[in-house]
Parts: structure tokens; C-alpha cells; sequence
């Protein structure tokens, strides 16, 4: 066991955030921008990374990738998000979507999807939720029925971050209504302009285009958008998720915003204070007790494993971190954290959605307490 | 001791929750969070029918204003329903009583709730406080995301001085407010969120038949049920410094805790605009802020009880 980066790991990491630096010296989320223009800023951004390999640096090279050890997925994770996440949803096609279909594509979806998704140039949203399935994932209810060479897709999906930017989704059907409900899933990817997809915005207090529904009425899609085979889409997205819940560097972020707030406090003398010196700590520790549990997850993933019960652990302990840091937030800021963009402002969106969207906080409890205390009660 | 309102207290709530049914409300709240501003016609409406006086009438008092406000809090009132009712009476006379009136203490910055809509504004500088009319103070509105209208504001004139202790008086009464309005408006969110677990259906049950989520919320119903009723208490005895802030922190704890909880409880549907939840939920966000927050109350509390 040693807790030292090497010296690639160093070198990687240090011109890597020369170049956010450059590129983005002064910090701002692009998740705030208005959605047609955080596309556009993204999806630039994206294909500098892409020239630099920098975007899908742990892919195959084979797929576009640099073959290169998770350490630098993490790396470039906590990175991104000390910049403002600049890749916004795509590092989701980075993170799981890529990965999905690496592993269960047929050649010609991995030639077109993967060369697309390593260049930057396309955007996905993730069609999973549904009205009535929530955590519940495996009740969804949005039927693909073959017909020759085609699927016809009908149903709702609901809460689809970025479905109005995004070119592809990434959806899971229900090819078969027998059976346990996990069994007869499928996934499809599905250009979001083909006819019969309606998209629609849900106005919420989050950042703007957070929410949409997306409706399929009669959508005909050629058989050959299946990734993997029928009615094993949900094992697949099963495996992948552990990397959607690894894939935000969030107690990173939270440590920026916590960072920033000592700055507040100290610019006004409080760092002297007992109680603000307690909330400051336990934050802070908070976010490196999710930290060191996320790099036990790369850490498993280097050596080949599969990191489930690490992945669920860390998910819990970055929404516990996101949560004490925005508590920090309001409890140092006061008043002034009320007002929109400031820093206790922003930590609350984060904190707020950190144990609903990914999947839910319980849904990982539930998990852990399975494996931990065993099945039987 | 006697924990049931009496038939007199019983008959003000119910015409006022019946007032408050008709002007206030989730589509009343929806409607002033897209045009801003605050509640004037429902602050008016409830002058003329007496209710911002109650703490005036001998066999009122503050208590029925607390409850007042309570209620108010509850049918999600966008106005200052607290500051009129519970401290403004405390330190302004009756006859000079605003109908439209805000607190900011000099102690803490920030933007005040209700700043840019009163009429008049009491300071509280230290021991004591002053009261400035809306002429004597400018206001620049601050965008937020909870809940209530807020600005900074900048102080021209000099005031009217409310008396040696104005201060400390005002900022007694001032937690004991906080504390009902939480109460209420943490009441409002809870129930909401219970009525949503009993009917949302996942894996085959309704949320509400989970153990691991019923604990949660019976520990957030229990931490409001108890700011609720030290409030009360607190209002009963006239702001004793002591109950006043410990109503104040038990109610700040069950903001927090009630804001967290109801979001993750009611999962996406909690963010929607077309939900009501944001309309009681994110106010907590600034009722636990105010008047220096769990910092200040806590201070005032073990001052209050153990000297300091
Ligand atoms: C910002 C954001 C972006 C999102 N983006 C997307 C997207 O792009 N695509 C997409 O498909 N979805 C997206 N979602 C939706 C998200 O995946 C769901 O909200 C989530 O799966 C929870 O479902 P729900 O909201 O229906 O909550 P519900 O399933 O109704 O759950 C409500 C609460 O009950 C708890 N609960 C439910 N069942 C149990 C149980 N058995 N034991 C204990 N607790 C339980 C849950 O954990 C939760 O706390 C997004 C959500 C957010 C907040």
C-alpha cells in the first residue's frame, strides 16, 4: 500500500490543469449557462480534449483511446470539475455510454458511435426514468416491439437531463413483458430526431434544460440501434452505472466550493472563530473521506475488479459530502449565501439532487446493506 | 398548563385558516414567485380583519399572534406576517403600527427579506432599535432562489429611536417569529411530502410503507412538532431571552433537516415547477439564515441560560 501518485500521474495532471487554467481562468459552472449555448461552449471544449487525447484517455486505443490507467479518468474527473465541468453531459458518452457500447456493440456501432463520442462531437441524454419508474428502474414501461427489421417504440420518458440538446439517447425498453422485470429490457440508441420523439421541457428550479419528458409515438427504429442483445440491456447498464456513480468527481467540486468559502470567511477574519473553524473541518473531512473512497474504487478498477460495493460506499459518502459542505455553506455565508450564483447557492443544487439524480442515496444503502448485513433480516 | 386552544382561540383560527384558504395559498405563492414582490392584498385583508392586532388584545396575545403566524406560514403567506404581528407590536405604539413592516439587525449583512415592499423597516443596532420609514432607505433587489423577495439595503435617514432595549426586545420576539414561521412552512412542506409517499408506488408498495423512509419522516415531524410548540411557549411568556432561542434553534434545525429530507423523500418530481414543493421548501433556506442564524440564536441561548 502507498498513497503516491506517479511521476506520469504528476506530469499528466500538472499539464492538464496548465491547460484548464489557460483555458479557463476564471471559475464558472457550465451547467449554468442557457442550454443552446452550454451545448455549443461544451461541445468546443470537448474537441480540444479530443486533440489533446484527453477525452477518452482510458478507452482502448483501438476505440480512440489512450489505453491509459484509470488513475488518469480520475484525475481528469476532479480536474474538470475544479473548471466547472466543462465537458457538462458528455462526461456521461465519456464515462458509461462509450464504455457500454465498447463492451457490447456490434463493429459497425462501435466504428460510428465511438469515433463520434472520442472526437466530441455529439451529445447524449439518458432515457431511463419513467412516470413510474423511479428507483424502480426495471417497472419501466416504454415497449420496443420488433417488427421485421425494425422496432416500434412507444412510451414516456421523464426527467431526461439535456434530451433537447441532444443529438442521441441512450434507452432503455421493454422488449418483453414475461418474466422478471429486469429480464426483458433492451437497449436502443436512438437518433433523437426521428419522427415520433417529442421532447418537452419540465421547468424546475435546477439549472436550466435539467428536465425534460420525452415521448415515443409509433417511433420506428431499424434493429440494428439494439446495443447488445435482447432483453439483457438492464445487466449491462447494471455494470456500467458503477461508473456513472464514480464518474463526477463530486467531493471534488464540493471541496472547491468549500475552499472557496474559507476564502470568504477568512477575507472577513472568522477563521479564528471555534465554530467556524468545526464547521470548516468537518466539512473538509468530509469531502476526503469521499475522495479516498472513490480512489478504492480506481484503485479496484486498475486491478481489474469489478468495484460495486466501493462504488455504492463512495456514492454514499459523496452525498454526504456534497450535503455537509452546502450545511457549511449556509451556516458560514448566512444571508449573503441566499443570493443566486453565490457560492452557497451553487452547492445547493449539487447537494439537494446529489442523493436523486444517478439514482437514489437509498437505492445505495439498500445495495450496501445487502451485501454488508445480508440478505436475510 | 393547557395544550388545547381555547373556544376563543379555536374560532379566531378557524375564520383566519379560512382566510388564509381563500387569499394565500400554493396557487397564490406560484402566481407572486413568477410577478415578485410580496403579498400586499393578503397583508391587508389580514389588518382589516384584525389578525396582525391580535398580540394588542389582552385576552389574545401573543400567543394567538404566533399561531397566527404559524397558520399563515402554513398556507405559504408571502408576507410579513411575523414581523407585523409578533414584533412590531413589542417595540412600535399601537397607533403608530405600519401595516407593512421589516426587521434587519446591523449585526449581520445580507439582503432582508421584505426590504423592497415595506413601509417601514426597524433597525436593530445593538441594545436598541430604530424604525425607519420606506423614505429613508433605498433598497437594491438580490435574485434568489428561496423564496421570499430579498434586497440590500442602505440606510439615509436617521430613524425614529423605538427606546433604550428596543433592540434586544425586537430581536427576542424577532427569534420567537422565525421559530412559528419555520414551524409552519416546515409543516407545509412535511405534509405534502407524506401526502406523496402514500401515493407514489415503487417496487410494487406505496414510499410511505418503507420503514427505512418512516423513520425519516417521523424524526422530521418530530423535530418540527417540538420548534412549534417552544415557539408557542416562548410567545406565551413574552420572549422570555432563554425560550425565545431555543425556539429559534430547535427551528433551525428543523429547517434544515425538514429542507433535506423532503427532497430526497419526493425524488425529481420535488425540483418541478409544476410540483408545490419548492414554494415552502426553499423558503427554509431563509427563515434559517435570518437574524444571524443558528450562530446568533445559539449564542443568545447559552447566553440566555448560562450567562456569558
Ligand atoms: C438533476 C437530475 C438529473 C436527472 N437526469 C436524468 C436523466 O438524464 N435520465 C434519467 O433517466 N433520469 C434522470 N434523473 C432521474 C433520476 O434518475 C430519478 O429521479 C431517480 O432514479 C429517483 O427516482 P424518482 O425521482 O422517481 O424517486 P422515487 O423513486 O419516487 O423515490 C423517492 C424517494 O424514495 C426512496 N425510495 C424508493 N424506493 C425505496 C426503497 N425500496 N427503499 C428505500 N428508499 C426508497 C428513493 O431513494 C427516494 O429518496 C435525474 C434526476 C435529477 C435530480
Amino acid at each position: 500500500m502507498h498513497f503516491d501518485f506517479s511521476d506520469d500521474e504528476l506530469a499528466f495532471r500538472k499539464e492538464l490543469k496548465e491547460f484548464l487554467d489557460g483555458e479557463l481562468p476564471v471559475y464558472f459552472e457550465f451547467f449554468d449557462l442557457p442550454p443552446e449555448e452550454r451545448a455549443e461552449r461544451s461541445m468546443a471544449f470537448v474537441q480540444l480534449l479530443s486533440e489533446r487525447g484527453w477525452l477518452t484517455p482510458a478507452w482502448p486505443v483501438e476505440y480512440g483511446g489512450s489505453a491509459q490507467a484509470p488513475w488518469q479518468q480520475m484525475i481528469l474527473a476532479e480536474e474538470m470539475v475544479a473548471h466547472g465541468e466543462p465537458r457538462t453531459g458528455q462526461y456521461m458518452n465519456v464515462n458509461w455510454i462509450g464504455p457500454a457500447i465498447i463492451l457490447a456493440g456490434t463493429p459497425e456501432q462501435k466504428a460510428y458511435h465511438l469515433t463520434r463520442i472520442s472526437k466530441g462531437d455529439v451529445l447524449w441524454c439518458q432515457g431511463f426514468s419513467e412516470p413510474d419508474a423511479g428507483s424502480d428502474l426495471a417497472a419501466l414501461r416504454t415497449t420496443a416491439v420488433r417488427d421485421g427489421d425494425e422496432y416500434v417504440i412507444n412510451g414516456e420518458k421523464i426527467w431526461t437531463s439535456n434530451a433537447g440538446i441532444a443529438e442521441f439517447c441512450f434507452l432503455l425498453a421493454r422488449t418483453n413483458a414475461e418474466g422478471r422485470k429486469q429480464d426483458g429490457i433492451s437497449i436502443f440508441l436512438v437518433p433523437v430526431a426521428t419522427p415520433g420523439i417529442e421532447v418537452g421541457d419540465i421547468e424546475s428550479v435546477l439549472h436550466p434544460g435539467a428536465f425534460h419528458h420525452v415521448l415515443f409515438t409509433d417511433v420506428r427504429v431499424p434493429a440494428s440501434c439494439r446495443l447488445g442483445p435482447e432483453n439483457e440491456g438492464f445487466s449491462i447498464v447494471r455494470t456500467l452505472l458503477a461508473n456513472e456513480r464514480t464518474g463526477v468527481a463530486r467531493y471534488h467540486r464540493a471541496a472547491g466550493y468549500l475552499d472557496r468559502i474559507a476564502t470568504w470567511c477568512a477575507e472577513r477574519d472568522l477563521l479564528d472563530d471555534s465554530a467556524v473553524i468545526e464547521t470548516l473541518a468537518s466539512a473538509r473531512a468530509a469531502c476526503e473521506a469521499a475522495r479516498l473512497l472513490v480512489y478504492q474504487v480506481y484503485d479496484e478498477k486498475t486491478r481489474g475488479l469489478d468495484p460495486d460495493v466501493s462504488a455504492w460506499a463512495y456514492r454514499t459518502a459523496a452525498v454526504r459530502a456534497e450535503r455537509v459542505v452546502n450545511e457549511a455553506a449556509f451556516t458560514l455565508m448566512g444571508a449573503e449565501g441566499l443570493a443566486r450564483h453565490s457560492f452557497a447557492d451553487s452547492q445547493f443544487e449539487w447537494a439537494v439532487t446529489a442523493g436523486v439524480a444517478g439514482g437514489s442515496y437509498e437505492m445505495q444503502l439498500n445495495s450496501l446493506a445487502r451485501v454488508l448485513l445480508g440478505s436475510k433480516g | 398548563m393547557e395544550m388545547t386552544l381555547s373556544p376563543t382561540q379555536q374560532a379566531v383560527l378557524d375564520a383566519c385558516t379560512t382566510a388564509l384558504g381563500r387569499a394565500a395559498g400554493p396557487a397564490r405563492a406560484r402566481e407572486l414567485r413568477s410577478a415578485g414582490g410580496a403579498d400586499d392584498r393578503l397583508l391587508t385583508l389580514l389588518g382589516e380583519a384584525g389578525y396582525l392586532d391580535v398580540a394588542l388584545d389582552e385576552e389574545s396575545g401573543p400567543l394567538t399572534a404566533v399561531l397566527i403566524t404559524e397558520l399563515a406560514a402554513r398556507h405559504l403567506a408571502l408576507a410579513p406576517v411575523g414581523a407585523r404581528s409578533l414584533v412590531a407590536p413589542a417595540v412600535i405604539a399601537a397607533e403608530q403600527l405600519p401595516e407593512f413592516v421589516t426587521i434587519m439587525d446591523l449585526a449581520f449583512g445580507g439582503p432582508v427579506r421584505y426590504a423592497a415592499q415595506s413601509e417601514a423597516l426597524i433597525v436593530l443596532d445593538g441594545h436598541d432599535a430604530r424604525l425607519f420609514t420606506a423614505a429613508e432607505y433605498t433598497t437594491t433587489a438580490v435574485e434568489t432562489l428561496f423564496g421570499y423577495p430579498l434586497a440590500r439595503v442602505e440606510l439615509q435617514g436617521g430613524g425614529v429611536d423605538l427606546g433604550a432595549g428596543s433592540g434586544d426586545v425586537a430581536r427576542r420576539w424577532w427569534r420567537v417569529a422565525i421559530a412559528a414561521e419555520i414551524a409552519g412552512t416546515a409543516r407545509a412542506a412535511l405534509d405534502l411530502t407524506i401526502d406523496h409517499m402514500q401515493g407514489r408506488v415503487q417496487f410494487g408498495k406505496p414510499l410511505s410503507a418503507l420503514q427505512a423512509l418512516q423513520h425519516r419522516v417521523i424524526e422530521t415531524h418530530v423535530l418540527i412538532e417540538g420548534a412549534m410548540w417552544m415557539a408557542r411557549e416562548a410567545a406565551y411568556h413574552g420572549a422570555p431571552a432563554e425560550s425565545s432561542s431555543s425556539a429559534a434553534v430547535a427551528a433551525v434545525e428543523a429547517a434544515g433537516r425538514t429542507l433535506f429530507e423532503v427532497h430526497q423523500l419526493s425524488g425529481s418530481i420535488g425540483f418541478t415547477d409544476e410540483y408545490d414543493l419548492t414554494l415552502s421548501s426553499l423558503r427554509l433556506q431563509t427563515l434559517r439564515t435570518e437574524a444571524g442564524g443558528m450562530a446568533a440564536h445559539s449564542r443568545a441561548l447559552v447566553a440566555g441560560r448560562w450567562g456569558a
